[in-house]
């Protein structure tokens, strides 16, 4: 545990001198945060349970466009500093280098997830001129959404970009891969294997869901990217 | 405790059909600087990588500091101190922060790592850009910060993979001094990959020469191409070349012009050389001069490894 907290210091202290990072996770942040905040008060009337419901899907959405640019960066900007040969020849475990990877990434998506929160309820609050109110946070699956399908979503876009930047090697393909992940999720969705549900245990099913996909993918990443491995790879 | 800080016995490494490594067999003594020489793609960086547990070798035994690379590949990281071709700095952050990540790797204490780190960065003469990012820096003062940082553990086994590669002169002299004040620090052992090879007959106490992942000669950097039969130049007077070529000498000794007044003779061990100026005394031939002659390691180098392979 010590090293990949050693690793995830160093990774926020590279994110901390990172301009193309910081103009990301404000654009998603403030994007994410005044989009569905005007929407609201837009349609303040017009607007039911379900449809307050569906405004908490901006937040998930947040920390997934933070996450996949966040995840592959961090993975590839040491490719082509040469600096992960450095990590390999160090005593850091594979595990404590990826795993503070995908943990950091993780963790910068759900911040700015939780900021876009903040910002909407801010927002509305501003542009309804009503005084703060909990909005779809007052809403149990939307509260689920918010933190446990945010939660589900940042670990899996953290753990897919991570190890699809390991094995691509090329910025735009990394995230390009990382992003139709994503859409991969939906797949099970529109093709009716699993029923659409805002119902608390619908949403809370999925979260789950997504959790155990994000550990197992991170399990089969960290067996196929050992340190003999990668330094093929590193080679190709 | 074993002799050798690095092992290695038939020692193989296969990608794909390719023979990057093939039966490398040398022995590094502890507190020793060993020169590994050979020119780009001979299998010196493979072997690093072999060294330290970043590759698996496709036959053969490795020891490093007693360690089997495969299995306590993270033993033997945590106590060598490894410089890479691409010495892999992080650009975004200061020289500072750059070795204070490898003093947390290295599980320094706040204050020892403080300590290590000044010294370090004094040692290399960086102590005044210590917050300036690295981005900023000239390869030279990357060089010299990279090999800092390999030096932040104070690792008993330094490994040193081409520490000179794309320096300018004057910074290739800079980080020689730096070598050959590491390698006067004694107990260090320093397997150096270079290009340099009068650096490397200079500091090294032993080299081996490297081609197509075989090793063509290993030995003392100074004798490595007095090998075969020890040879002396003769400046004579009086020169009768029949006279000289009817003397009486030992079976395998023979004395052969170069031009004028010069010879050669090539003896059959050192000590024939008194047998030689006798006979040709007692020739009436004058000996004006004995010069032992020696090759040098850049000779013997371009020797094995063809011209082809400028260093």
């Amino acid at each position: 545990m010590f090293e990949v907290w050693t690793m995830m210091r160093k990774e926020f202290a590279e994110l901390a001198g990172n301009r193309r990072f910081f103009l990301v996770f404000l654009i998603a942040v403030l994007a994410m945060a005044f989009i569905p905040s005007l929407t609201y008060t837009h349609h303040h009337a017009g607007l039911g349970g379900i449809g307050v419901t569906f405004l908490a899907f901006y937040i998930p959405f947040a920390a997934v466009i933070v996450v996949a640019n966040t995840a592959p960066d961090l993975v590839l900007h040491e490719r082509v500093g040469h600096t992960l040969d450095y990590l390999l020849t160090t005593r850091l475990s594979d595990r404590a280098i990826f795993g503070a990877k995908v943990m950091t990434a993780f963790l910068v998506g759900y911040v700015a997830a939780m900021l876009a929160v903040g910002a909407q309820l801010l927002a509305v609050a501003i542009l309804s001129r009503n005084g703060l109110h909990w909005l779809y946070l007052a809403v149990p699956s939307a509260r689920i959404i918010v933190f446990g399908v945010t939660a589900g979503a940042s670990l899996y876009v953290a753990v897919v970009g991570t190890f699809v930047a390991l094995r691509v090697g090329e910025q735009r393909a990394a995230y390009m891969v990382t992003i139709l992940s994503v859409f991969v999720l939906a797949v099970p969705f529109i093709v009716g294997w699993i029923p659409l549900s805002l119902t608390t245990q619908g949403v809370g099913r999925d979260a789950e869901g997504l959790a155990i996909i994000a550990l197992a993918l991170n399990v089969i990443g960290l067996r196929l990217f050992r340190r003999d491995m990668l330094v093929l790879y590193l080679q190709e | 405790m074993d002799n050798h800080a690095i092992e290695c016995v038939g020692v193989a490494r296969k990608f794909g059909a390719r023979n990057a490594v093939s039966d490398l067999n040398l022995g590094v003594p502890r507190g020793s600087v060993f020169g590994f020489l050979g020119p780009n793609g001979a299998g010196k960086t493979t072997t690093v990588r072999l060294l330290v547990g970043m590759l698996r070798p496709s036959a053969g035994t490795i020891q490093v500091l007693g360690h089997d690379p495969r299995t306590e590949g993270d033993w033997i990281r945590a106590h060598a101190g490894v410089m890479l071709d691409n010495v892999g700095l992080y650009d975004r952050l200061s020289a500072q922060q750059n070795l204070e990540f490898a003093a947390q790797v290295a599980r320094l204490s706040p204050a020892e790592g403080r300590r290590r780190i000044e010294a370090q960065l004094k040692r290399v003469d960086l102590w005044d850009r210590r917050r300036d990012r690295v981005s900023g820096f000239s390869k030279g003062m990357r060089q010299k910060l990279g090999l800092a940082r390999a030096l932040i553990a104070e690792p008993e086994l330094l490994i040193l993979d081409e520490p000179t590669a794309g320096l300018d002169p004057s910074n290739i002299v800079m980080v020689r001094e730096l070598l050959v004040s590491l390698a006067e620090e004694a107990g260090r052992t320093i397997f150096l990959c270079t290009h340099l090879l009068a650096e490397a007959q200079r500091i090294c106490d032993q080299v081996a020469i490297i081609q197509q992942g075989k090793i063509l000669a290993i030995g003392d950097p100074h004798r490595l191409g007095d090998q075969g039969a020890p040879t002396v130049r003769l400046t004579l007077t009086g020169v009768d070349a029949t006279a000289i070529t009817h003397l009486t000498l030992p079976d395998q000794v023979t004395v052969q012009p170069i031009s004028g007044n010069d010879w050669r003779a090539v003896l059959g061990s050192e000590e024939e050389v008194e047998t030689v100026v006798r006979a040709l005394v007692e020739a009436g031939v004058g000996v004006r001069a004995v010069i032992p002659e020696q090759v040098s390691l850049e000779e013997e180098y371009l020797r094995l490894v063809g011209g082809d392979n400028h260093v």
